[in-house]
């Protein structure tokens, strides 16, 4: 079948997937949400009246919520094995998830603890409240942050989302470090479960101090590490397609970095309006000990001034994230469906994964087929195919259905496939996929739709 | 991938969350077993020592309740109750008031500072509170008829509890007084996890006009909710005559402490 050249493909790989650890990390996060509410139950006597009601059910959603926090910001320290193993997107989508149920506990947790407390004091609501803030310890810190937190989750929202910049959303998003911190104090002042129980408040710390120290690791020191010893700059800037441009990026030592093809760095160029925004792009090529490529299509108010890099520049990189790898493969034959400049991590792909590989290439006409030399060049090396799916003489789309992918690939359901496109795109390929039989643990696709 | 059903999860998250909250919230014990006891058990200082009011053994110095004429009000009755000790009015309290809604907060707002004023002036001639003009109207009705009760019932020292006698209304002179006169008790030391708790009252006549604390946790955090906790816990304590009284939120140690110390303080005035 194939014939694998020695020293550039991957070696043939395991054939059954490496397990994804998503499933114990889903377990070991819930069980610290049940431990959260063991404080509780542990921590209370009785349950007295509407006050008690009011006030127990405030402060279960008070220890959940301050959990879910922590939870929260430990998903986005990039940690390695969230990023590469479990996947970016996942972890992602488990982020803005878990994040709107924690805003809705915060709401949950002020009404009803200040409800309960007015009822046991017999006061207005509105009384009690301004007691609660000015009089109690530590609250104005948490109020501050309780407005923040709520101010990240209105922001993030999509509706706020289609209607402000990329930026905005992301510097307001950052004050959630600051909320965070402001509202953990209040916590152990007042919460009526670590008073006077060490335990509990060692572990507590220990939540927040073990968050805390994976951000300081792996979202400052690392990178700075990583830049520090790689030193990576713009190399060339070439055009592939009308709009695409590839961008090689020369550094130091790059083998060490352990980048694997299928995956992505987040890239800040220091150049002029590029310097305050990362972005992800995938290596559209396997790494190099010297070179990284990556390809960029100019469409946003960002992307568009990749053409204009001049080489020399300094790069500033993140990475590698992404599990949209090898790793994924459970049989011998992979199908790669691209559409677009979703062509980058599967080009990548498309040269290293072991075994028989054939790609799909969507895109309008011929003239925008970015990569293909290269494509038509790997696939004779390797003695593989490519089909393209391009668009009619008068414009008309080529159907992706499960009957034409059926009938292109007579064995599709023993298949691996790898879908990177826009996200419509990917969602008719995928159902597509699946009316045709494919299992689900064999399609492997990365969205950043949350 | 996977297609995404965003308002069953929605659907699903609430229900899941509001149902597990519930259900943890009713496995708790509905009463505090630890204040329920302590009520229980709490022998009422007041109890032995108030006989009905004309039934006092030892005549106007043996201490009494009188409870005066409902006055009704537009937003319901208002009926006041006094304690007597050696012709002097040593507690009141409001035996009705008006109820439900924003009568409620009224309530709470107005009786408690009624009572203070009556205790202190020895006569109806008390302020209203502002904002709670017909409960307190009512409130010094119901005084008047319990206090012309009180002359009526103890001809002897009449010219004493008079109602409009005020100069001698103020606390100093119960110190010359027999049996029934103000002393203090101080309860055990209450040791919580920020320091220790006591209490000091006052009993007059079976009943406690005063409490304070003479001990309380000091410092950082522990000092402020000892100054949020304290005030509060001493009012409650004279209004409810007993140590089932409501914690503070914020200061359920401090809370717990000075409920112990007080009930040590009514097991010494009671024994």
């Amino acid at each position: 079948m194939t014939t694998v050249e020695t020293g550039r493909a991957a070696p043939a790989g395991p054939r059954t997937a490496r397990r994804s650890p998503a499933g114990p990390l889903l377990a070991v996060l819930w069980a610290g949400a049940a431990g959260s509410v063991a404080l509780w139950w542990t921590g209370t006597g009785s349950v007295v009246g509407a006050a008690g009601w009011l006030t127990g059910a405030g402060r279960i959603a008070g220890l959940l919520c301050g959990y879910a926090c922590a939870v929260l910001v430990g998903l986005m320290a990039r940690v390695p094995l969230l990023e590469a193993r479990v996947g970016s997107d996942r972890v992602a989508r488990w982020h803005a998830m878990a994040g709107r149920y924690t805003i809705c506990l915060l709401l949950a947790h002020v009404a009803f603890v200040l409800a309960g407390y007015a009822a046991q004091d017999r006061a207005s609501l509105w009384h009690e409240t301004v007691t609660v803030v000015l009089h109690y310890p530590d609250m104005l810190k948490a109020t501050a942050g309780t407005v923040m937190l709520v101010a990240v989750g209105v922001t993030s929202a999509r509706a706020a989302r289609r209607r402000t910049s990329y930026e905005f959303w992301y510097y307001v998003h950052l004050l959630t470090y600051a909320a965070v911190f402001l509202a953990f104090f209040h916590q152990l002042a007042l919460g009526d479960q670590f008073n006077g129980r060490p335990v509990a408040t060692a572990l507590w710390y220990a939540l927040y101090l073990g968050v805390a120290a994976l951000v300081v690791w792996f979202r400052i020191l690392a990178p700075v590490r990583l830049n520090r010893r790689h030193r990576l700059r713009v190399d060339s800037v070439h055009q592939e397609a009308p709009g695409v441009y590839s961008v090689v990026v020369r550094g130091r030592h790059l083998d060490e970095l352990g980048a694997r093809p299928g995956q992505f760095f987040r890239w800040r160029f220091l150049g002029e309006g590029l310097r305050w925004t990362s972005t992800p792009y995938s290596l559209s090529a396997p790494p190099r000990p010297d070179l990284l490529r990556i390809t960029v299509k100019a469409l946003g108010d960002h992307s568009a001034a990749v053409p204009l890099l001049r080489p020399g520049t300094r790069v500033w990189a993140e990475g590698p994230y992404g599990s949209l790898t090898a790793d994924r493969a459970t049989s011998h034959r992979s199908l790669l469906i691209a559409a677009g400049v979703g062509i980058t991590p599967l080009r990548a792909l498309f040269e290293t994964l072991p075994g028989e590989v054939t790609l799909l290439y969507r895109a309008r006409g011929a003239e925008d087929l970015a990569l293909g030399g290269e494509l038509e060049a790997i696939a004779r090396w390797r003695g593989a195919r490519v089909l393209y799916a391009l668009n009619g003489p008068r414009g008309q789309r080529p159907e992706i259905t499960a009957e034409s992918l059926r009938a292109a690939f007579p064995d599709l359901a023993g298949h691996d496939v790898y879908i990177c496109g826009p996200h419509g795109f990917a969602q008719d390929v995928y159902r597509a996929l699946r009316a045709a039989r494919v299992p689900d643990r064999r399609i492997h696709h990365e969205s950043f739709e949350l | 991938m996977r297609k995404s059903h965003p308002i069953r999860r929605v659907v699903l998250a609430t229900a899941a969350t509001v149902s597990g909250v519930v259900l943890l919230l009713s496995l708790k014990p509905a009463s505090d077993p630890a204040a329920a006891a302590a009520a229980g058990a709490a022998p009422q200082p007041g109890a032995a020592a108030r006989p009905s009011p004309q039934g006092g053994q030892r005549g106007g110095a043996a201490a009494g309740t009188v409870t005066g004429d409902a006055a009704q009000t537009q937003y319901g009755a208002v009926q006041v109750r006094l304690t007597v000790a050696n012709g002097k009015i040593t507690g009141a309290e409001a035996v009705q008031a008006p109820k439900g809604g924003v009568s409620d907060q009224k309530t709470a707002l107005a009786v408690p500072r009624l009572n203070q004023e009556a205790v202190a002036a020895g006569n109806a001639d008390i302020d209203a509170v502002s904002g709670a003009t017909y409960t307190s109207t009512g409130y010094k009705k119901s005084l008047q008829s319990a206090l012309d009760k009180i002359k009526a019932s103890s001809p002897g020292s009449g010219g004493e509890t008079g109602a409009g006698s005020g100069s001698s209304g103020g606390s100093g002179s119960s110190g010359d007084s027999g049996a029934a006169r103000a002393r203090t008790v101080t309860g055990r030391t209450a040791q919580t996890q920020y320091g220790p708790v006591q209490v000091r009252i006052t009993v007059s006549g079976g009943r406690i006009t005063r409490a304070e604390a003479v001990q309380a946790p000091e410092g950082g955090v522990s000092g402020q909710k000892t100054t949020l906790a304290v005030p509060r816990l001493n009012q409650e304590a004279v209004a409810a005559g007993n140590a089932d009284i409501d914690a503070v939120s914020g200061a359920t140690y401090t809370s717990t402490g000075y409920k112990k110390s007080l009930q040590s303080a009514l097991d010494q005035a009671g024994g």
